[in-house]
């Protein structure tokens, strides 16, 4: 949970629960360091308790004061830990081991016979055997002192008796845990709030490059890098120059991509001017014929009136190409005719003979055409003129118009080398940046896509290289125009 | 006890643990109150044991003492009255035998305190001392035959002891008994009287013999009329009194005939 917060919030509340966890832990440790020591510093207060009552009791003794003895062992008694919980008490004996006076005259009746006898179920040294402090460790966990009371001669005047049940050294887990609880609200109430305050203070320089980075792009890098938080830590002040580094980054490619944007843009230009060069210049050679023809026999009218109508056609279709290529010259086209193919046969018949190819071409139109005729015308024009190069010298080319009432197919096939599906594609792709020449085929594709029909390989052809411009039998689309 | 100083001349008068006199403020206002009606400073002078206060007054240290009636017949030669208390109107009091509160109490009587520890509360009090010894002897229990006898120095403490359960009984002063359990302390509830003696003359205030002096008559006068007016009667109502009479040595004819019987009392016969 903590690692789907923001990390300006992650290291304050890290922080704080670090604090949180510091202080549970110590508190822990003391505690159980206060528990381990609990029984040690049990026994170093008996101990000086004991000192304090034979020093006290003395002259007591020697006067056979009991109740004097008694007050003493009332009064120190509350000295020892456990006795408020009635699990210490203290006995002055007598010589004779038994009890003159004790804190707890209840559990250590007066004149009651303690040394030599059984206490707890357990037997007690002899008045003979207390020569020196005796420590004995009963089988119920509780621990009985006894310390011999002497005279400044060294007569034995009494024993101290003290007991301390088991119970008086475990440790007080209550007030223990109470003490830690304090300990820690203490913590939470005054640390958490530091550690904090601390992690925001922290933090804040990796907010403000997180709003510089979300920036990027949008305002004005001098003002982000002027916004890129001044540090003197050096994690931080890495992070930041790697920021202003990818703002400069950044700043270089933007300038690289408008350049390569304006190179392609000038490519462009390149590419459409060589395209409109190519398809004005298709036609001119079968038009430079016809004028060859006209001027040869030009005499005879029907030839004349043939030529003529063909040089019309065949400029009409430069115009056209021209017009398409410039928006706002909207040209009316009319529809493809049957005799279009015979005119384009006508046009490039020249190429053919000097290459000795033989054209045949079929036209079966079975409903009426209603495609524009010039891009149609550009089509025929471009894929004969393909085939004638590809053909070869002597070879043959096909050509073939068919149409119905739902879409118009113009087939042309060569007699040279057969064009894999792979080469075909590699050819477009290649004629549509790199090859100058070959801009044909990449302006059928374009006509064809922008037709809503098809340029590719005949697949059911296999002997020769045939290819199918296939288009809707209908009217251009407006943005033809 | 420090009164207003009206010079170098006062009365200074022992107390003994006949009543419960480590009451500071009461006693600086009872002897601020006295001097007033003396014209002569007053200053209380309290210690834990009869022999003590008696020393004092045979000293001529000071003037006058409150002491049991036991001592008073012991030393009647040396001393004379001055007043003596009236509890419930009366100058007597009785002794009490106490013994702790318990489910199954082993001590119905003086018989039953062989082998048992008795707790006194002086060697010169009657109600503390005397009267057990006499008690004892009558029940045909010889003080040797106790566990053991202590002296707690004060009848307080011998309340306190039998509370504790340090002794099994203890023979206490009724007067303080029934004053302690007026002012609810807590060792009276722990106890229960078993036993209660005759009247006896109330301990006495007294002074040297020969050692009439007009501000002795003064305080005795002053003492006597504590009950005539609303401060005095305060003050007797908070020692849980009702005046001072005069007083007759034949008061304590009992005590005397007592310790007479009494073997170590200093007046066996």
């Amino acid at each position: 949970m903590l690692r789907r917060l923001p990390y300006r919030v992650q290291i304050p509340l890290g922080l704080s629960l670090a604090v949180l966890l510091a202080a549970v832990l110590v508190t822990a440790i003391t505690a159980r360091a206060q528990a381990q020591n609990a029984r040690r510093d049990t026994l170093s207060l008996l101990d000086r308790a004991v000192v304090l009552v034979i020093a006290q009791v003395r002259p007591l003794l020697v006067a056979d004061d009991t109740w004097r003895v008694f007050s003493l062992l009332r009064d120190t008694a509350q000295l020892v830990p456990g006795a408020d919980a009635d699990r210490a008490r203290l006995a002055i004996l007598s010589p004779d081991g038994a009890v003159f006076a004790a804190s707890d005259p209840v559990k250590l009746e007066t004149g009651r016979q303690v040394l030599g006898e059984a206490w707890r179920e357990q037997p007690l040294l002899s008045v003979l055997e207390v020569d020196h402090r005796k420590q004995l460790a009963m089988s119920d966990g509780s621990v009985v002192l006894i310390d011999p009371i002497r005279s400044e001669d060294g007569q034995i005047l009494g024993f101290v008796f003290t007991e301390v049940e088991a119970a008086a050294f475990a440790p007080d887990w209550a007030s223990l845990a109470r003490t830690a609880l304090i300990g820690i609200l203490l913590a939470v109430t005054l640390l958490g709030p530091l550690g904090w305050w601390v992690g925001k203070r922290m933090a804040r320089p990796v907010g403000r490059l997180v709003a510089v980075i979300e920036r990027i792009g949008r305002d004005d890098p001098g003002v982000l890098r002027d916004d890129v938080p001044r540090t003197t830590d050096p994690e931080l002040s890495r992070i930041g120059d790697a920021v202003e580094q990818l703002m400069g980054e950044l700043d270089r490619r933007k300038a690289a991509e408008a350049r390569a944007l304006s190179a392609e843009r000038l490519a462009t230009v390149g590419k459409m001017t060589a395209a409109v060069a190519h398809e004005i210049n298709n036609p001119l050679a079968g038009l430079l014929t016809a004028t060859q023809t006209l001027r040869l026999h030009g005499s005879t009218e029907a030839i004349r009136l043939r030529t003529i109508d063909l040089l019309d056609r065949g400029l009409q279709q430069i115009r056209t190409t021209v017009a398409a290529l410039l928006p706002q010259a909207r040209t009316e086209d009319r529809p493809l005719e049957p005799g279009d193919l015979e005119d384009i046969v006508t046009l490039v018949k020249g190429t053919a003979e000097k290459q000795k190819i033989e054209i045949r071409y079929q036209v079966e139109v079975e409903s009426a055409l209603r495609v524009p005729s010039a891009p149609l015308r550009q089509v025929m024009l471009n894929l004969l003129l393909n085939a004638l190069k590809a053909a070869g010298d002597s070879g043959m080319v096909s050509a073939r118009l068919q149409a119905d009432e739902a879409r118009v197919r113009f087939y042309v096939s060569n007699s040279g080398p057969v064009l894999s599906v792979e080469r075909f594609k590699c050819t477009l792709a290649a004629e549509s940046g790199k090859d100058p020449r070959g801009f044909g085929l990449w302006v059928c594709q374009e006509l064809a896509s922008h037709l809503q029909g098809r340029f590719e390989l005949d697949s059911l052809e296999t002997q020769h290289t045939c290819l199918l411009f296939e288009v809707p039998n209908r009217e251009a689309p407006e943005s033809q125009s | 006890m420090s009164s207003p100083s009206w010079g170098a001349e006062r009365l200074r008068i022992g107390l003994t643990p006949v009543i419960l006199a480590d009451q500071v403020a009461f006693l600086s206002r009872w002897g601020r109150y006295l001097s007033i009606r003396i014209g002569i400073e007053v200053e209380f002078v309290a210690r834990e044991s009869y022999q003590s206060i008696l020393d004092l007054l045979f000293s001529a240290q000071i003037d006058a003492a409150w002491i049991c009636g036991y001592p008073f017949v012991r030393f009647e030669a040396e001393l004379s009255l001055l007043g003596v208390p009236l509890y419930h109107g009366q100058p007597h009091y009785r002794a009490y035998l106490v013994r702790s509160k318990t489910r199954t109490p082993e001590v119905q009587g003086w018989a039953d305190l062989k082998g048992r520890v008795l707790a006194y509360s002086d060697p010169l009090s009657n109600s503390g001392w005397l009267v057990a010894q006499a008690e004892l002897a009558k029940a045909g229990v010889s003080t040797r035959e106790l566990k053991r006898g202590f002296f707690t120095h004060g009848h307080r403490n011998v309340a306190e002891a039998v509370a504790a359960r340090l002794a099994h009984a203890g023979s206490i002063d009724g007067y303080v008994w029934e004053t302690m359990r007026a002012q609810s302390m807590p060792a009276v509830a722990r106890t229960e009287v078993i036993w209660k003696s005759e009247p006896f003359g109330f301990p006495p205030l007294v002074v040297r013999k020969a050692q009439a002096s007009p501000q002795v008559e003064a305080l005795r006068e002053a003492l006597l009329r504590m009950c005539d007016d609303k401060v005095g009667r305060d003050l007797l109502a908070s020692l849980n009194l009702t005046g001072f009479a005069r007083g007759h040595a034949s008061l304590y004819d009992s005590i005397r005939h007592q310790a007479q019987r009494v073997p170590g009392s200093g007046l066996e016969g």
